[in-house]
């Protein structure tokens, strides 16, 4: 296979209806960016049937009615199955297998169900690659200070706690990386377990972080995709994140135990702030669920946080709904002793971690309240406080850990 | 007179051949018996020592035994608990076969009875462990899954489910004990046939209002707006 320089990876599956403008936004950005330079989009889907990758193959872009100039390299366009267990992960693999083999220099991975997504994504995530030398560069979003609670209450605080660097998207799911950084990754042997099925945002940028890969962040805009499944259950969703990066906490301890407080992460790009949708909340079913929660998983959730924090978490269900606070001393000390748990294995991971539902929940209740007449900037402040006291409290992670 | 005197000793002498033939048996049970003694406080302390290796004790914690075992009101470690009980399997099987050292008839039936029923009984107590743990698992999946979901009888629902399946795992132990198997099976049909049937006529007839209230208030809160918050 001829060496590429640029290599763009797109994992699909059943993305029809968008798959056409990211291929040509990412055809756009690499013709307009990277004309000199040797590129290929591969298409990793996972068995689609709505003729996604058909699409990729036949998208065309008119080059003379955007640019002066066509590019010396037209990128050449791969769509392919992956094999193995279906899932983001396996079709990540396989993106990684064919920038091995095509040496490439430079990499990005942009979702198929992007509607946001511009041409300056491409120059964006690659540019702090091929020009800045940085192998890992994760994306900043402009988000409703409402989106991304998993992010905001859980994985972005403990992963900045954890290793010391403050990567405000973790599991954004668009990101730049280095051949050197892929050839990485391919080596792992990750590709049989959940990894493969789920996980792989928060697994490339913990890895990245874990094993001293030179870091970036680079500000995109909005990210608006396709309307994900309602029927998707929350609790599911927080398995497949919390168990990825509960494993890496458990693998990488020697590594984050001594380091202390955290640094900012370089950030390349233009900030800028938009005009987003506006987002619907249920409190008051987030809170009936806590409190079901609070009746009836009475010895679990003992078990895993202690009689003192269970009757903390006992006390705050008979705040009123108006009045309703997670302290959040107490939601910290709530996701250590889970990490703590799911490295002890006091129960099934799968069981320990739904549990955890309805106390996110609250604390998601808890944020939409405080946060409701704050403007952006204020709700980052809460999230800012949150993480300080994620970091202020990580000896108590230490310590229950062994 | 000869013939009366050897008729008046002739059973001492039956009597003391057959002592003769029966001591050497009586010390070999004696010998079985005690070595059988050895070999089991030798296999209870190298069991003791493998149950600490692998964490036995927390591994119980984790799987419910230690709990199981507590409600039995005993209140020594698993390892301790389980360590007896192989200590006394031994003892039993030892004792099984210095009996049939005495080969006498009715013993020899005995215990060849016993050791043709034990792989049956080994096997229904593993039915009864791994069932315990198995709906023990089941129960706490769908009370987590119940509250997820916002279901107000989370626990009731658990509880009913995991009471189903120990009535079913018993029903199964019970047939491989071999205890009446025509029997276990009609009572258990009866049982859970008659937890299923109450169940129906208690929602369906005798609380069709509670009924009705529930359906609705699913049917509301489907049609009410649960948000579109993204929280990845």
């Amino acid at each position: 296979m001829d060496k590429a320089d640029i290599l763009v990876g797109i994992a699909s599956y059943n993305n029809a209806k968008t798959i056409d403008h990211v291929v040509r936004a990412v055809d756009a950005g690499l013709a307009k960016y990277f004309s000199a330079k040797k590129a290929v989009i591969v298409n990793s889907d996972g068995g689609s049937r709505d003729g996604t990758q058909d699409i990729v193959k036949t998208t065309t872009l008119d080059h003379a009615a955007m640019f002066l100039t066509y590019p010396v390299y037209p990128a050449h366009r791969i769509s392919m199955p992956y094999d193995g267990i279906p899932g983001k992960g396996s079709a990540f693999r396989l993106i990684f297998q064919k920038a091995v083999e095509m040496q490439a220099d430079a990499c990005c991975v942009v979702d198929a169900d992007l509607r946001s997504i511009t041409p300056e994504w491409i120059e964006l995530l690659l540019s702090p690659v091929i020009k800045g030398g940085f192998d890992f560069v994760a994306p900043l979003y402009s988000r409703h200070k409402y989106d991304g609670t998993i992010t905001n209450s859980i994985v972005y605080p403990m992963t900045r706690a954890l290793y010391g660097q403050r990567i405000r998207q973790p599991i954004g799911g668009d990101f730049g990386f280095s051949g050197r950084l892929a050839e990485f990754y391919l080596k792992q042997n990750v590709w049989e377990t959940h990894v493969a099925r789920f996980g792989i945002d928060i697994w490339m940028t913990t890895e990245a972080v874990a094993n001293g890969f030179k870091v970036c962040q680079t500000f995109l805009g909005a990210k608006i995709h396709d309307p994900k499944d309602p029927g998707a259950d929350l609790a599911d969703m927080l398995l497949q994140v919390v168990v990825t990066l509960f494993n890496l906490t458990g693998k990488y301890f020697d590594k984050w135990k001594d380091i202390k407080g955290s640094v900012n992460v370089p950030a390349c790009g233009f900030r800028y702030h938009v005009g987003l949708e506006p987002v619907k909340v249920n409190v008051k079913n987030m809170l009936d669920i806590f409190r079901e929660g609070v009746d009836n998983l009475k010895l679990i959730w003992t078990n895993v946080l202690g009689p003192g924090d269970f009757g903390e978490v006992e006390a705050i269900s008979h705040q009123p709904d108006d009045k309703f606070r997670f302290p959040l001393g107490l939601w910290t000390r709530v996701i250590y002793d889970y990490a703590s748990a799911y490295h002890k294995k006091i129960m099934s991971s799968e069981h320990l971690i739904k549990s955890l539902a309805p106390l996110y929940l609250a604390k998601t209740a808890s944020f939409i309240m405080e946060a409701a007449d704050m403007d952006h900037e204020g709700a980052e402040a809460e999230i800012e406080k949150l993480c300080m006291e994620f970091e202020e409290k990580k000896e108590y992670l230490v310590n229950n850990w062994r | 007179m000869d013939n009366f005197i050897n008729l008046l000793f002739q059973p001492f002498r039956n009597f003391w051949a057959s002592l003769a033939a029966f001591l050497p048996n009586l010390f070999a049970m004696l010998l079985i018996i005690l070595s059988g003694f050895l070999i089991a406080w030798l296999a209870r302390k190298l069991f003791l020592r493998l149950f600490t290796a692998i964490n036995f004790d927390v591994w119980c914690d984790k799987a419910g035994l230690t709990a199981i075992i507590r409600k039995g009101d005993i209140w020594t470690r698993p390892s301790d608990f389980f360590g007896r009980i192989i200590y006394l399997i031994f003892i039993i099987i030892f004792l099984m076969i210095g009996l049939s050292a005495l080969r006498l008839p009715t013993i020899g039936n005995l215990t060849s009875q016993f050791f043709l029923y034990m792989p049956r009984a080994l096997s229904a107590l593993f039915i009864l462990i791994i069932g315990y743990i198995i709906a023990g698992f089941v129960a706490r999946g769908i009370l987590i899954a119940a509250v997820n979901s916002g279901y107000h009888y989370a626990k009731l629902l658990a509880e009913a489910v995991r009471v189903l399946l120990i009535v079913l795992i018993l029903a199964m132990a019970l047939e491989q004990f071999g205890i009446a198997p025509g029997v276990v099976i009609a009572a258990f049909s009866i049982i859970f046939g008659g937890i299923v049937l109450s169940l129906a006529i208690a929602f369906g007839v005798g609380g069709i209002d509670t009924a009705k209230r529930i359906i609705e208030k699913r049917l509301e809160e489907k049609k009410e707006e649960k948000g579109n918050i993204e929280h990845l």
